[in-house]
Protein backbone atom coordinates (compact mmCIF):
# COMPACT_ATOMS: atom_id res chain seq x y z
CA UNK A 1 0.00 0.00 0.00
CA UNK A 2 1.38 3.12 -0.94
CA UNK A 3 0.12 7.30 -1.11
CA UNK A 4 0.90 9.41 -3.60
CA UNK A 5 0.96 13.18 -3.86
CA UNK A 6 -2.40 13.17 -1.87
CA UNK A 7 -4.49 16.64 -1.16
CA UNK A 8 -7.26 17.40 0.50
CA UNK A 9 -9.08 21.21 0.75
CA UNK A 10 -11.01 22.48 3.02
CA UNK A 11 -12.44 26.14 2.29
CA UNK A 12 -9.57 26.39 -0.48
CA UNK A 13 -7.29 25.50 2.51
CA UNK A 14 -4.89 22.49 1.93
CA UNK A 15 -5.19 20.25 4.79
CA UNK A 16 -2.92 17.32 3.17
CA UNK A 17 -0.35 19.11 1.03
CA UNK A 18 1.47 16.49 -1.42
CA UNK A 19 1.98 13.61 1.15
CA UNK A 20 3.35 10.74 -0.47
CA UNK A 21 4.93 7.61 1.43
CA UNK A 22 4.79 3.88 1.63
CA UNK A 23 3.42 1.85 3.75
CA UNK A 24 5.60 -1.28 4.92
CA UNK A 25 3.70 -4.62 5.46
CA UNK A 26 3.86 -6.21 8.63
CA UNK A 27 4.82 -3.16 10.58
CA UNK A 28 3.36 -0.40 13.33
CA UNK A 29 3.34 2.80 11.54
CA UNK A 30 2.55 5.71 13.93
CA UNK A 31 1.53 9.16 12.47
CA UNK A 32 2.61 11.89 14.88
CA UNK A 33 2.58 15.91 14.45
CA UNK A 34 1.03 18.38 15.94
CA UNK A 35 -2.52 19.17 16.08
CA UNK A 36 -4.06 20.17 12.58
CA UNK A 37 -1.32 18.91 10.72
CA UNK A 38 -3.50 16.47 8.91
CA UNK A 39 -2.30 13.17 10.48
CA UNK A 40 -6.41 11.65 10.92
CA UNK A 41 -7.16 13.33 7.60
CA UNK A 42 -4.55 11.56 5.76
CA UNK A 43 -5.78 8.38 8.17
CA UNK A 44 -9.45 8.52 6.83
CA UNK A 45 -8.48 9.23 3.38
CA UNK A 46 -6.94 5.58 3.64
CA UNK A 47 -9.87 3.97 4.72
CA UNK A 48 -11.75 5.56 2.04
CA UNK A 49 -13.62 7.56 4.97
CA UNK A 50 -13.01 10.60 3.08
CA UNK A 51 -12.83 11.62 -0.11
CA UNK A 52 -9.36 13.23 -1.63
CA UNK A 53 -9.10 15.75 -3.93
CA UNK A 54 -6.56 14.47 -6.14
CA UNK A 55 -3.85 12.19 -5.51
CA UNK A 56 -3.48 8.34 -5.80
CA UNK A 57 -3.98 6.02 -2.83
CA UNK A 58 -2.78 2.04 -4.24
CA UNK A 59 -4.23 -0.81 -2.49
CA UNK A 60 -2.97 -4.38 -3.47
CA UNK A 61 -2.17 -2.38 -7.14
CA UNK A 62 -5.06 -0.97 -7.36
CA UNK A 63 -6.07 2.48 -6.70
CA UNK A 64 -8.97 2.28 -3.61
CA UNK A 65 -11.41 3.79 -5.13
CA UNK A 66 -11.96 1.01 -7.67
CA UNK A 67 -12.14 -1.50 -4.94
CA UNK A 68 -15.22 -2.88 -4.02
CA UNK A 69 -16.13 -1.52 -0.64
CA UNK A 70 -17.05 -4.97 1.01
CA UNK A 71 -13.97 -6.94 -0.58
CA UNK A 72 -12.12 -3.82 1.08
CA UNK A 73 -13.68 -4.52 4.36
CA UNK A 74 -12.15 -7.83 4.35
CA UNK A 75 -8.58 -6.27 4.04
CA UNK A 76 -8.72 -3.29 5.64
CA UNK A 77 -10.05 -2.26 8.92
CA UNK A 78 -10.75 1.51 10.08
CA UNK A 79 -11.59 2.77 13.72
CA UNK A 80 -12.00 6.13 14.25
CA UNK A 81 -13.14 8.81 16.75
CA UNK A 82 -16.27 9.71 16.02
CA UNK A 83 -18.60 6.52 17.50
CA UNK A 84 -22.16 7.36 18.52
CA UNK A 85 -24.35 4.15 18.62
CA UNK A 86 -27.93 4.96 19.75
CA UNK A 87 -28.72 1.31 19.17
CA UNK A 88 -29.64 -1.44 22.42
CA UNK A 89 -26.36 -3.54 21.08
CA UNK A 90 -24.61 -5.68 23.22
CA UNK A 91 -20.63 -5.74 23.42
CA UNK A 92 -21.28 -9.47 22.03
CA UNK A 93 -23.80 -8.47 19.69
CA UNK A 94 -21.33 -5.20 18.47
CA UNK A 95 -17.82 -7.26 18.25
CA UNK A 96 -20.04 -9.99 16.17
CA UNK A 97 -21.08 -6.76 13.36
CA UNK A 98 -17.28 -7.73 12.63
CA UNK A 99 -17.90 -10.42 10.74
CA UNK A 100 -20.53 -8.36 8.31
CA UNK A 101 -18.02 -7.83 5.50
CA UNK A 102 -18.21 -12.23 5.09
CA UNK A 103 -21.15 -13.82 6.69
CA UNK A 104 -23.37 -10.54 6.65
CA UNK A 105 -26.68 -10.96 9.00
CA UNK A 106 -26.26 -14.66 9.23
CA UNK A 107 -23.41 -15.54 11.44
CA UNK A 108 -21.66 -19.09 11.34
CA UNK A 109 -20.01 -20.95 14.01
CA UNK A 110 -16.43 -19.83 12.63
CA UNK A 111 -17.71 -16.66 12.85
CA UNK A 112 -18.53 -16.82 16.73
CA UNK A 113 -15.47 -18.62 17.16
CA UNK A 114 -13.64 -15.55 16.30
CA UNK A 115 -15.40 -13.28 17.61
CA UNK A 116 -15.35 -14.83 20.87
CA UNK A 117 -11.28 -14.84 20.67
CA UNK A 118 -11.78 -11.05 20.13
CA UNK A 119 -13.00 -10.49 22.83
CA UNK A 120 -10.64 -12.52 25.03
CA UNK A 121 -8.17 -10.38 23.59
CA UNK A 122 -9.74 -7.10 24.67
CA UNK A 123 -10.75 -8.97 28.29
CA UNK A 124 -13.64 -7.94 27.77
CA UNK A 125 -15.39 -11.18 28.26
CA UNK A 126 -17.48 -10.07 31.97
CA UNK A 127 -18.69 -7.57 29.68
CA UNK A 128 -20.14 -9.53 27.05
CA UNK A 129 -23.88 -9.20 27.83
CA UNK A 130 -24.04 -5.44 28.86
CA UNK A 131 -25.65 -2.62 26.50
CA UNK A 132 -22.70 -0.39 24.63
CA UNK A 133 -24.61 2.66 26.49
CA UNK A 134 -24.35 1.24 29.45
CA UNK A 135 -20.39 1.32 29.07
CA UNK A 136 -17.22 3.62 30.45
CA UNK A 137 -15.84 5.65 27.40
CA UNK A 138 -12.99 3.25 27.91
CA UNK A 139 -14.66 0.08 27.86
CA UNK A 140 -16.69 1.18 25.09
CA UNK A 141 -13.26 1.73 22.71
CA UNK A 142 -11.99 -1.57 23.65
CA UNK A 143 -15.75 -3.25 22.92
CA UNK A 144 -14.81 -1.53 19.38
CA UNK A 145 -11.34 -2.35 18.84
CA UNK A 146 -12.84 -6.27 19.54
CA UNK A 147 -14.71 -5.53 16.66
CA UNK A 148 -12.09 -4.74 14.43
CA UNK A 149 -10.15 -7.60 15.17
CA UNK A 150 -12.95 -9.85 14.53
CA UNK A 151 -13.40 -8.12 11.15
CA UNK A 152 -10.00 -10.10 10.65
CA UNK A 153 -7.98 -7.86 8.03
CA UNK A 154 -4.86 -7.90 6.66
CA UNK A 155 -4.46 -3.69 7.42
CA UNK A 156 -5.67 -2.55 10.84
CA UNK A 157 -5.89 1.60 10.95
CA UNK A 158 -6.76 3.44 14.28
CA UNK A 159 -7.43 7.00 14.95
CA UNK A 160 -5.97 7.85 18.49
CA UNK A 161 -6.88 4.53 20.29
CA UNK A 162 -5.68 5.26 23.06
CA UNK A 163 -7.97 8.24 23.25
CA UNK A 164 -9.77 8.54 26.59
CA UNK A 165 -8.23 5.17 27.87
CA UNK A 166 -6.22 5.32 31.27
CA UNK A 167 -2.40 4.33 31.34
CA UNK A 168 -3.16 0.64 32.18
CA UNK A 169 -5.67 0.21 29.51
CA UNK A 170 -3.43 2.75 26.94
CA UNK A 171 -0.64 0.34 27.54
CA UNK A 172 -2.60 -2.43 27.07
CA UNK A 173 -3.78 -0.83 23.49
CA UNK A 174 0.07 -0.99 22.67
CA UNK A 175 1.05 -4.04 23.57
CA UNK A 176 -1.82 -5.61 21.50
CA UNK A 177 -1.23 -3.22 18.75
CA UNK A 178 1.86 -4.66 18.97
CA UNK A 179 0.61 -8.56 18.79
CA UNK A 180 -1.66 -7.45 16.22
CA UNK A 181 1.63 -7.12 14.13
CA UNK A 182 4.02 -9.48 15.53
CA UNK A 183 1.53 -12.44 16.52
CA UNK A 184 -0.99 -12.30 13.80
CA UNK A 185 1.27 -10.68 10.91
CA UNK A 186 -0.98 -7.43 10.40
CA UNK A 187 -0.18 -4.03 8.87
CA UNK A 188 -1.57 -1.23 12.05
CA UNK A 189 -1.35 2.46 10.56
CA UNK A 190 -2.36 4.54 13.87
CA UNK A 191 -2.65 7.90 14.43
CA UNK A 192 -1.00 8.80 18.05
CA UNK A 193 -0.60 11.92 20.67
CA UNK A 194 1.72 10.35 22.82
CA UNK A 195 5.30 10.57 21.24
CA UNK A 196 6.79 7.77 23.64
CA UNK A 197 3.94 5.53 22.63
CA UNK A 198 5.16 5.82 19.25
CA UNK A 199 8.25 5.41 19.97
CA UNK A 200 8.02 2.10 21.93
CA UNK A 201 5.54 0.29 19.78
CA UNK A 202 6.22 0.85 16.75
CA UNK A 203 8.17 0.50 13.42
CA UNK A 204 8.14 3.61 12.04
CA UNK A 205 7.29 7.18 12.87
CA UNK A 206 5.16 9.43 10.07
CA UNK A 207 5.62 12.56 11.31
CA UNK A 208 3.29 15.29 9.52
CA UNK A 209 3.23 19.18 10.07
CA UNK A 210 0.91 21.34 8.08
CA UNK A 211 -0.30 18.87 6.20
CA UNK A 212 3.20 17.78 4.84
CA UNK A 213 4.69 14.75 5.69
CA UNK A 214 7.81 16.22 7.72
CA UNK A 215 9.39 12.86 8.27
CA UNK A 216 9.24 9.22 7.63
CA UNK A 217 11.82 6.79 8.83
CA UNK A 218 12.54 4.16 11.22
CA UNK A 219 11.71 5.28 14.82
CA UNK A 220 15.43 5.52 15.65
CA UNK A 221 15.33 7.85 12.64
CA UNK A 222 12.54 10.02 13.40
CA UNK A 223 12.97 10.22 17.40
CA UNK A 224 16.36 12.86 17.27
CA UNK A 225 16.14 15.96 19.30
CA UNK A 226 16.82 18.22 16.14
CA UNK A 227 14.14 16.40 14.28
CA UNK A 228 11.77 16.36 16.89
CA UNK A 229 12.12 20.18 17.84
CA UNK A 230 10.98 21.16 14.59
CA UNK A 231 8.02 19.20 14.07
CA UNK A 232 6.32 20.77 17.51
CA UNK A 233 8.20 23.56 18.30
CA UNK A 234 9.66 22.57 21.55
CA UNK A 235 12.83 21.68 23.21
CA UNK A 236 13.39 17.62 23.53
CA UNK A 237 15.72 15.65 25.20
CA UNK A 238 16.12 11.80 24.53
CA UNK A 239 16.78 9.00 26.67
CA UNK A 240 17.16 5.47 26.13
CA UNK A 241 15.36 2.89 28.05
CA UNK A 242 15.60 -0.81 27.24
CA UNK A 243 17.26 -0.01 23.98
CA UNK A 244 14.40 2.39 23.10
CA UNK A 245 14.67 5.97 22.25
CA UNK A 246 12.10 7.72 24.99
CA UNK A 247 11.74 11.71 24.62
CA UNK A 248 11.38 14.26 27.27
CA UNK A 249 9.96 17.51 25.97
CA UNK A 250 9.39 20.56 28.14
CA UNK B 1 -29.13 -20.02 17.45
CA UNK B 2 -31.63 -17.91 19.99
CA UNK B 3 -30.14 -16.00 22.73
CA UNK B 4 -33.09 -15.65 25.63
CA UNK B 5 -33.90 -11.81 24.57
CA UNK B 6 -34.76 -12.85 21.54
CA UNK B 7 -37.06 -15.30 22.66
CA UNK B 8 -38.74 -13.55 24.89
CA UNK B 9 -39.32 -10.45 22.25
CA UNK B 10 -40.78 -13.25 20.36
CA UNK B 11 -42.88 -13.89 22.80
CA UNK B 12 -43.86 -9.76 23.24
CA UNK B 13 -44.27 -9.69 19.46
CA UNK B 14 -46.81 -12.17 20.33
CA UNK B 15 -48.67 -11.19 22.42
CA UNK B 16 -48.76 -7.80 20.85
CA UNK B 17 -50.47 -9.47 17.81
CA UNK B 18 -52.55 -10.79 19.80
CA UNK B 19 -53.89 -7.69 21.24
CA UNK B 20 -54.05 -6.35 17.86
CA UNK B 21 -56.42 -9.13 16.45
CA UNK B 22 -58.66 -8.63 19.55
CA UNK B 23 -59.03 -4.64 19.00
CA UNK B 24 -59.45 -5.56 15.61
CA UNK B 25 -62.05 -8.12 16.09
CA UNK B 26 -63.82 -5.84 19.07
CA UNK B 27 -64.00 -2.88 16.95
CA UNK B 28 -65.91 -5.24 13.86
CA UNK B 29 -68.04 -6.28 16.67
CA UNK B 30 -68.81 -3.61 19.31
CA UNK B 31 -72.64 -2.04 18.76
CA UNK B 32 -73.71 -3.61 16.19
CA UNK B 33 -76.76 -5.09 15.32
CA UNK B 34 -76.55 -8.77 14.65
CA UNK B 35 -80.05 -9.70 14.47
CA UNK B 36 -80.52 -7.46 11.59
CA UNK B 37 -79.04 -9.14 8.41
CA UNK B 38 -79.19 -5.86 6.67
CA UNK B 39 -77.94 -3.69 9.43
CA UNK B 40 -75.19 -5.93 9.79
CA UNK B 41 -74.20 -6.28 6.47
CA UNK B 42 -74.01 -1.96 6.81
CA UNK B 43 -71.66 -1.74 9.86
CA UNK B 44 -69.52 -3.97 7.96
CA UNK B 45 -69.37 -1.89 4.89
CA UNK B 46 -68.75 1.03 7.28
CA UNK B 47 -66.08 -0.97 9.64
CA UNK B 48 -64.59 -2.94 7.43
CA UNK B 49 -62.30 -0.50 5.23
CA UNK B 50 -61.48 1.72 8.14
CA UNK B 51 -60.11 -1.07 9.94
CA UNK B 52 -58.14 -1.74 7.32
CA UNK B 53 -56.82 1.43 6.67
CA UNK B 54 -56.14 1.83 9.99
CA UNK B 55 -53.74 -0.97 10.16
CA UNK B 56 -52.12 0.12 7.03
CA UNK B 57 -51.98 3.36 8.35
CA UNK B 58 -50.17 1.94 11.65
CA UNK B 59 -47.73 -0.68 9.35
CA UNK B 60 -46.67 2.78 7.08
CA UNK B 61 -46.23 5.08 10.06
CA UNK B 62 -44.49 2.62 12.45
CA UNK B 63 -41.81 1.58 9.48
CA UNK B 64 -41.41 4.78 7.85
CA UNK B 65 -40.31 6.25 11.58
CA UNK B 66 -38.71 3.40 12.95
CA UNK B 67 -36.29 3.19 9.63
CA UNK B 68 -35.93 6.99 9.83
CA UNK B 69 -34.87 7.45 13.01
CA UNK B 70 -32.44 4.70 12.33
CA UNK B 71 -30.88 6.42 9.17
CA UNK B 72 -30.40 9.64 10.90
CA UNK B 73 -29.23 7.41 14.31
CA UNK B 74 -31.11 9.40 16.50
CA UNK B 75 -34.55 7.76 18.09
CA UNK B 76 -36.58 11.35 18.81
CA UNK B 77 -36.94 12.57 15.56
CA UNK B 78 -40.02 11.74 13.30
CA UNK B 79 -40.28 12.33 9.43
CA UNK B 80 -43.33 14.26 10.95
CA UNK B 81 -41.25 16.98 13.05
CA UNK B 82 -39.25 17.41 9.88
CA UNK B 83 -42.00 18.59 7.72
CA UNK B 84 -42.68 15.53 5.88
CA UNK B 85 -46.35 16.02 6.54
CA UNK B 86 -46.69 19.56 5.72
CA UNK B 87 -44.83 19.13 2.80
CA UNK B 88 -47.75 16.27 1.75
CA UNK B 89 -50.03 18.85 2.58
CA UNK B 90 -48.77 21.82 0.07
CA UNK B 91 -48.20 19.08 -3.00
CA UNK B 92 -51.96 17.82 -2.67
CA UNK B 93 -52.97 21.69 -2.14
CA UNK B 94 -50.89 22.81 -4.89
CA UNK B 95 -52.23 20.03 -7.29
CA UNK B 96 -56.11 20.81 -6.46
CA UNK B 97 -55.00 24.62 -6.66
CA UNK B 98 -52.91 24.50 -10.10
CA UNK B 99 -55.54 21.54 -12.07
CA UNK B 100 -58.92 22.57 -9.84
CA UNK B 101 -60.65 19.98 -8.05
CA UNK B 102 -63.32 18.80 -10.12
CA UNK B 103 -60.12 17.93 -12.74
CA UNK B 104 -59.93 14.09 -13.05
CA UNK B 105 -56.41 14.63 -11.89
CA UNK B 106 -57.96 15.93 -8.72
CA UNK B 107 -61.23 13.88 -8.30
CA UNK B 108 -60.34 10.98 -8.77
CA UNK B 109 -58.86 9.70 -5.65
CA UNK B 110 -56.08 6.95 -6.73
CA UNK B 111 -55.20 9.88 -9.70
CA UNK B 112 -54.55 12.41 -7.22
CA UNK B 113 -53.03 9.57 -5.09
CA UNK B 114 -50.53 8.71 -7.76
CA UNK B 115 -49.73 12.36 -8.65
CA UNK B 116 -49.29 13.08 -4.76
CA UNK B 117 -47.09 10.29 -4.26
CA UNK B 118 -44.11 11.11 -7.21
CA UNK B 119 -43.90 14.64 -6.75
CA UNK B 120 -43.82 14.05 -2.47
CA UNK B 121 -40.72 10.75 -3.76
CA UNK B 122 -38.61 13.22 -5.56
CA UNK B 123 -38.88 16.54 -3.83
CA UNK B 124 -38.64 15.05 0.12
CA UNK B 125 -35.50 12.65 -1.29
CA UNK B 126 -33.78 15.91 -3.16
CA UNK B 127 -34.80 18.29 0.14
CA UNK B 128 -33.86 15.59 2.93
CA UNK B 129 -30.60 13.68 1.19
CA UNK B 130 -29.31 16.94 0.67
CA UNK B 131 -29.97 18.53 4.35
CA UNK B 132 -28.36 15.38 5.81
CA UNK B 133 -25.34 15.59 3.51
CA UNK B 134 -25.43 19.51 4.08
CA UNK B 135 -25.39 19.20 7.52
CA UNK B 136 -23.21 16.29 7.74
CA UNK B 137 -26.23 14.08 9.83
CA UNK B 138 -26.31 16.83 12.90
CA UNK B 139 -29.62 15.92 13.92
CA UNK B 140 -30.06 19.64 16.18
CA UNK B 141 -29.60 21.15 13.01
CA UNK B 142 -31.43 19.26 10.86
CA UNK B 143 -34.23 19.51 13.29
CA UNK B 144 -33.86 23.06 13.32
CA UNK B 145 -33.95 23.23 9.58
CA UNK B 146 -36.78 20.44 9.48
CA UNK B 147 -38.97 23.16 11.99
CA UNK B 148 -38.55 26.12 9.29
CA UNK B 149 -39.50 23.69 6.41
CA UNK B 150 -42.66 22.67 8.20
CA UNK B 151 -43.89 26.40 8.40
CA UNK B 152 -42.56 27.37 4.91
CA UNK B 153 -44.35 24.32 3.65
CA UNK B 154 -47.99 25.42 5.77
CA UNK B 155 -47.35 29.19 5.12
CA UNK B 156 -47.26 28.76 1.18
CA UNK B 157 -49.95 26.23 1.78
CA UNK B 158 -52.38 28.94 3.70
CA UNK B 159 -51.36 31.11 1.23
CA UNK B 160 -52.74 28.77 -1.91
CA UNK B 161 -55.89 27.94 0.41
CA UNK B 162 -56.54 31.99 1.04
CA UNK B 163 -56.69 32.86 -2.78
CA UNK B 164 -58.67 29.82 -3.65
CA UNK B 165 -62.86 29.49 -5.00
CA UNK B 166 -63.93 28.64 -1.57
CA UNK B 167 -65.99 25.88 -2.66
CA UNK B 168 -62.69 24.34 -4.18
CA UNK B 169 -61.08 24.77 -0.19
CA UNK B 170 -63.97 23.13 1.33
CA UNK B 171 -63.38 20.03 -0.94
CA UNK B 172 -59.41 20.33 -0.21
CA UNK B 173 -60.51 20.45 3.42
CA UNK B 174 -61.82 17.19 3.67
CA UNK B 175 -58.75 15.42 2.54
CA UNK B 176 -56.45 17.54 5.25
CA UNK B 177 -57.70 16.72 8.03
CA UNK B 178 -56.65 13.70 9.62
CA UNK B 179 -59.24 11.48 11.04
CA UNK B 180 -60.38 8.01 10.82
CA UNK B 181 -63.95 8.67 11.00
CA UNK B 182 -63.58 10.21 6.99
CA UNK B 183 -60.52 7.64 5.42
CA UNK B 184 -59.77 7.79 1.96
CA UNK B 185 -60.96 4.42 0.97
CA UNK B 186 -60.56 4.35 -2.41
CA UNK B 187 -56.81 3.91 -2.40
CA UNK B 188 -56.34 0.93 -0.12
CA UNK B 189 -55.34 -1.72 -3.29
CA UNK B 190 -53.10 1.33 -4.51
CA UNK B 191 -51.57 2.10 -1.21
CA UNK B 192 -50.75 -1.87 -0.58
CA UNK B 193 -49.09 -2.32 -3.78
CA UNK B 194 -46.91 0.66 -2.96
CA UNK B 195 -45.91 -0.52 0.50
CA UNK B 196 -45.39 -3.81 -1.12
CA UNK B 197 -43.12 -2.76 -4.09
CA UNK B 198 -41.31 0.00 -1.95
CA UNK B 199 -40.28 -3.01 0.79
CA UNK B 200 -39.51 -5.34 -2.12
CA UNK B 201 -37.68 -3.09 -3.89
CA UNK B 202 -35.63 -2.08 -0.58
CA UNK B 203 -35.38 -5.54 0.79
CA UNK B 204 -31.54 -5.46 0.54
CA UNK B 205 -31.54 -2.00 2.24
CA UNK B 206 -33.80 -3.23 5.14
CA UNK B 207 -31.50 -5.85 5.95
CA UNK B 208 -28.44 -3.69 6.03
CA UNK B 209 -30.48 -0.79 8.72
CA UNK B 210 -28.86 -3.03 11.88
CA UNK B 211 -25.38 -1.89 10.31
CA UNK B 212 -26.19 1.54 9.97
CA UNK B 213 -26.80 1.96 13.32
CA UNK B 214 -23.50 1.40 13.92
CA UNK B 215 -23.05 5.11 12.31
CA UNK B 216 -21.76 6.13 8.97
CA UNK B 217 -17.87 5.34 9.40
CA UNK B 218 -18.68 2.05 11.24
CA UNK B 219 -21.28 1.33 8.29
CA UNK B 220 -18.67 2.15 5.87
CA UNK B 221 -15.55 0.64 7.49
CA UNK B 222 -18.01 -3.11 7.16
CA UNK B 223 -18.46 -2.24 3.42
CA UNK B 224 -21.74 -0.59 3.09
CA UNK B 225 -22.23 1.74 0.32
CA UNK B 226 -24.01 4.26 2.81
CA UNK B 227 -24.74 7.28 0.83
CA UNK B 228 -26.76 5.12 -2.06
CA UNK B 229 -28.28 3.05 0.82
CA UNK B 230 -29.42 5.92 3.00
CA UNK B 231 -31.32 7.96 -0.43
CA UNK B 232 -32.78 4.99 -1.21
CA UNK B 233 -34.26 3.93 2.39
CA UNK B 234 -35.05 7.77 2.96
CA UNK B 235 -37.02 7.27 -0.72
CA UNK B 236 -38.85 4.62 1.05
CA UNK B 237 -39.69 6.13 4.02
CA UNK B 238 -41.02 9.55 1.98
CA UNK B 239 -43.27 7.11 0.42
CA UNK B 240 -44.62 5.14 3.50
CA UNK B 241 -45.25 8.77 5.17
CA UNK B 242 -47.10 10.03 1.57
CA UNK B 243 -49.38 6.77 1.74
CA UNK B 244 -49.92 6.98 5.54
CA UNK B 245 -50.72 10.88 4.89
CA UNK B 246 -52.56 10.47 1.94
CA UNK B 247 -54.96 7.90 3.43
CA UNK B 248 -56.39 9.40 7.01
CA UNK B 249 -54.37 13.08 7.07
CA UNK B 250 -51.45 13.70 8.73
CA UNK B 251 -50.70 12.53 11.78
CA UNK B 252 -48.00 14.11 13.40
CA UNK B 253 -46.67 12.20 16.89
CA UNK B 254 -48.04 8.81 16.13
CA UNK B 255 -44.37 7.59 14.76
CA UNK B 256 -42.36 8.91 17.01
CA UNK B 257 -44.46 7.21 20.27
CA UNK B 258 -44.91 3.77 18.26
CA UNK B 259 -41.52 3.48 17.21
CA UNK B 260 -40.03 4.83 20.87
CA UNK B 261 -42.32 2.34 22.68
CA UNK B 262 -41.22 -0.85 20.37
CA UNK B 263 -37.25 0.38 21.46
CA UNK B 264 -38.34 0.62 25.03
CA UNK B 265 -40.56 -2.74 24.79
CA UNK B 266 -37.73 -4.94 22.83
CA UNK B 267 -34.56 -3.27 24.00
CA UNK B 268 -32.64 -4.62 20.73
CA UNK B 269 -31.61 -3.45 17.47
CA UNK B 270 -32.87 -6.06 14.93
CA UNK B 271 -34.85 -3.85 12.69
CA UNK B 272 -37.13 -6.99 12.05
CA UNK B 273 -38.16 -7.21 15.53
CA UNK B 274 -38.15 -3.38 16.23
CA UNK B 275 -40.01 -2.67 12.96
CA UNK B 276 -42.70 -5.27 13.50
CA UNK B 277 -43.28 -4.13 17.38
CA UNK B 278 -43.51 -0.66 15.85
CA UNK B 279 -46.21 -1.48 13.28
CA UNK B 280 -47.87 -3.21 15.97
CA UNK B 281 -47.98 -0.85 18.09
CA UNK B 282 -49.49 1.45 16.17
CA UNK B 283 -52.26 -0.81 15.23
CA UNK B 284 -53.19 -1.45 18.93
CA UNK B 285 -52.95 2.43 19.44
CA UNK B 286 -54.95 3.22 16.37
CA UNK B 287 -57.37 0.60 16.24
CA UNK B 288 -57.82 0.50 20.48
CA UNK B 289 -57.68 4.83 20.34
CA UNK B 290 -60.49 4.63 17.52
CA UNK B 291 -63.04 2.26 19.19
CA UNK B 292 -63.12 4.94 22.35
CA UNK B 293 -63.47 7.93 19.86
CA UNK B 294 -66.21 6.05 18.56
CA UNK B 295 -68.07 4.27 21.47
CA UNK B 296 -67.15 6.45 24.46
CA UNK B 297 -66.76 10.03 23.30
CA UNK B 298 -69.26 9.30 20.19
CA UNK B 299 -66.76 10.89 17.84
CA UNK B 300 -67.07 14.16 19.72
CA UNK B 301 -63.14 14.51 19.84
CA UNK B 302 -60.70 13.04 17.02
CA UNK B 303 -58.36 10.58 17.67
CA UNK B 304 -55.49 12.94 16.40
CA UNK B 305 -56.30 15.18 19.10
CA UNK B 306 -55.23 12.21 21.76
CA UNK B 307 -51.96 11.45 19.66
CA UNK B 308 -50.99 14.58 19.09
CA UNK B 309 -51.74 15.58 22.94
CA UNK B 310 -49.85 12.22 24.20
CA UNK B 311 -47.64 12.40 21.71
CA UNK B 312 -46.87 16.15 22.59
CA UNK B 313 -46.24 14.44 26.19
CA UNK B 314 -44.02 11.67 25.35
CA UNK B 315 -41.92 13.37 23.57
CA UNK B 316 -40.78 16.23 26.42
CA UNK B 317 -40.25 13.23 28.47
CA UNK B 318 -37.71 11.61 26.05
CA UNK B 319 -36.12 14.57 25.72
CA UNK B 320 -36.06 15.34 29.27
CA UNK B 321 -35.09 11.88 30.65
CA UNK B 322 -32.85 11.50 27.61
CA UNK B 323 -29.03 12.00 28.92
CA UNK B 324 -27.84 13.49 25.52
CA UNK B 325 -29.64 14.52 22.40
Amino acid sequence: MFVKELTKKYDGKAVVDGVSFDIPKRSVISMIGPNGAGKSTVLNILSRLIARDSGLVDFEGQDISHWKSKELAKRLAILTQSNNIQMKLTVQELVTFGRFPYSGNHVTGEDMAIVERAIQYMELAPFRDRFIDELSGGQRQRALIAMVIAQDTEYVLLDEPTNNLDIYHATNMMKIVRRLCDDLGKTVILVLHEINYAAFYSDYICAFVDGRVARFGTVREVMNKEVLSKIYNVDFEILEIEGKPLSIYY
Amino acid sequence: MLTRAQRSNRKKLCIMAALVLLAAAAYMTVDVNFGNAKLLAYSMRIRAPKLLVMLITAFAIGGASLVFQSIINNTIVTPCLLGMNSLYTLIHTAVVFCVGSGSVLAANANAAFAIDLVLMGVTATLIYSYLFKKTKHNVLYVLLVGTVLTSFFSSVQSTMTRVMDPNEYDTLLTTLVASFSNVNAEIILFALAVLAAVIFLLRRELALLDVLTLGKEQAINLGVDYDRCIRRLLLGVTLAIAVATAMVGPISFLGLIIANLARQLLRTYRHTQLILGSALFGMIVLVGGQIIVEHVFTYAVPISVFITVGGGLYFLYLLLTRRRV
